[in-house]
């Protein structure tokens, strides 16, 4: 999709460039035609822009606007249960900016904080546990995450 | 995917903890170790971004977790020059790190203490009475927790954080009706908390089959927890806890042939007739076997499950096919 709304744009911009060209080339021709009158009569030219050119300024502008338009990224849910319901199905994957990183406003659930309570953590507890992991085979697993992450 | 640090990681699995801690020897010498608070110096270095201290704080914890104090050590070190000794925030973490320092009771009597003394000075400091609730909670003492609790909901009552805690400490007593009301006023800080809605259902579905409570209140718990289900559904699309749930309080409600009582309070909530139970068992096993089958297929858009909560459901639902087998 992407090729077709970054042509669309491309042709409008090529339209608007031709719009600006041909107004510039009819100002000048305009003010020869001024200057050689200007010898034989002293009613001065009117200048104004043939409605052609006018026209298709118009058309480029809304060409490129449509090409831009359809670029776009798909819009965030502003539905709370769809935008709940994509947090909980995609996870992550649901919220990659353009970068191809996660957003960065992504957090998650943003009410797992009551159950899991920062405020309240029972860090001995969580040590214990953490220790007991590595106990029961956690290492292999750790020096494969540890290779990973270097 | 390595987790973000600029999110608490207390839910996070071993494996995934460890990879955090992992990165504190990056993290800590990429950053500076100390920043100027003065705004002069603002003007010739890079300003800090607030991300930094949610790093370090997320750090700390991950480092605390996985017993690498020496880093753990470092963060709060960092936090400390910022942000001073008598920081409400930092003065929690240093008493976290004492409590994970602590080699048996004596240390622990010894922390409590600390934290006695600073309530004793300011009894407003919450993440102090949080602490002190936490290490009451972890040292068994559980009666005084809830108290201390009970105390700072009455100075703080908006705090939902500790309506929740609140709310565990007396499940995990099997205080049901207790634990349902903390539940409940922790929902009415955060009506839309589908987690918490769904969790509120889990505990009232207890309550109605743990306790063998006779009756009304069987009955009562079970309207209740079909609510709170429907109602997490209804604020979630396509949540797996909610559906679980459903699936089981409705396939209990028409095992069990429960009768839906006349109520004579109007406020009261009742269970609906047994078409409409059996019109939400349909659905959600529907729901539940579509959300496993495109998770087994790893859809695109369908990957943020949890792998156990997919495959509790995937037991639920072949337990429910076998009943139907035979």
């Amino acid at each position: 999709m992407t090729w077709i709304s970054k042509s669309i744009t491309v042709f409008g911009g090529l339209l608007l460039a031709h719009a600006c060209y041909s107004a510039q080339e009819h100002s000048a021709l305009q003010s020869l035609r001024a200057s050689t009158a200007a010898l034989t009569s002293p009613s001065p030219a009117v200048a104004t822009l043939p409605i052609d050119i006018a026209v298709e300024t118009v058309v480029a502008t809304l060409v490129i606007l449509l090409g831009l338009v359809l670029n776009t990224r798909p819009l965030r849910p502003i539905q709370w249960r769809v935008w709940a319901g994509k947090v909980e199905r995609e996870g992550e994957e649901g919220f990659i900016d353009s970068s191809g990183e996660v957003s960065r406003d992504y957090i998650g659930n943003p009410f797992r904080f009551l159950e899991t309570r920062p405020g309240f953590i029972d860090i001995r507890k969580q040590r214990k546990e953490f220790a007991d992991w590595v106990k029961n085979g956690g290492e292999r697993l750790g020096a494969s995450a540890g290779a990973g992450a270097q | 995917m390595v987790p973000s640090l600029l999110h608490p990681p207390s839910q996070l699995s071993p494996a995934a903890a460890l990879q955090l801690s992992q990165q504190a020897p990056a993290v800590l010498q990429s950053s500076p170790s100390t920043v100027s608070a003065s705004p002069l110096s603002a003007l010739f270095r890079t300003s800090e971004t607030p991300d930094l201290w949610a790093k370090y704080e997320n750090l700390l914890l991950s480092c605390l977790r996985t017993g690498d104090e020496v880093a753990a050590r470092q963060c709060l070190e960092r936090l400390v020059a910022r942000f001073g000794d008598d920081n409400e925030r930092v003065m929690a973490f240093k008493g976290l790190l004492k409590e994970a320092d602590a080699q048996h009771n004596g240390d622990l009597d010894r922390v409590l203490k600390e934290y006695d003394q600073i309530l004793k000075d300011n009894n407003t400091n919450i993440p102090i009475t949080k602490r002190r609730i936490a290490l009451l909670r972890s040292m068994g003492r559980v009666p005084e927790a809830a108290s201390a609790l009970v105390q700072l909901l009455q100075f703080s009552p908006t705090d939902a954080e500790a309506w929740s805690e609140l709310a565990d400490v007396y499940f995990s007593q099997g205080l049901y009706p207790q634990a349902v009301y903390a539940l409940e006023e922790a929902l009415i800080l955060a009506p839309n908390a589908w987690n918490i809605h769904a969790h509120l259902g889990e505990m009232q579905y207890m309550a109605a089959t743990a306790t063998g409570a006779a009756g009304g209140s069987y009955n009562k718990y079970m309207a209740e927890a079909l609510k709170r289900f429907t109602r997490s559904i209804e604020i979630c699309d396509d949540y797996l806890r909610g559906y679980y749930g459903l699936k089981l309080v409705t396939s209990r409600v028409l095992k069990d042939a429960v009768k839906p009582t006349k109520q004579a309070d109007e406020d009261e909530f009742t269970l609906p007739d047994t078409t409409t139970v059996e019109q939400l068992n349909e659905l959600a096993t529907a729901k539940l076997s579509e959300i496993v089958r495109h998770y087994t297929a790893q859809d695109l858009g369908w990957r943020g499950y949890d792998e156990l909560e997919v495959a509790a459901a995937r037991e639920l639902l072949s337990k429910d096919g076998s009943a139907i087998e035979r």
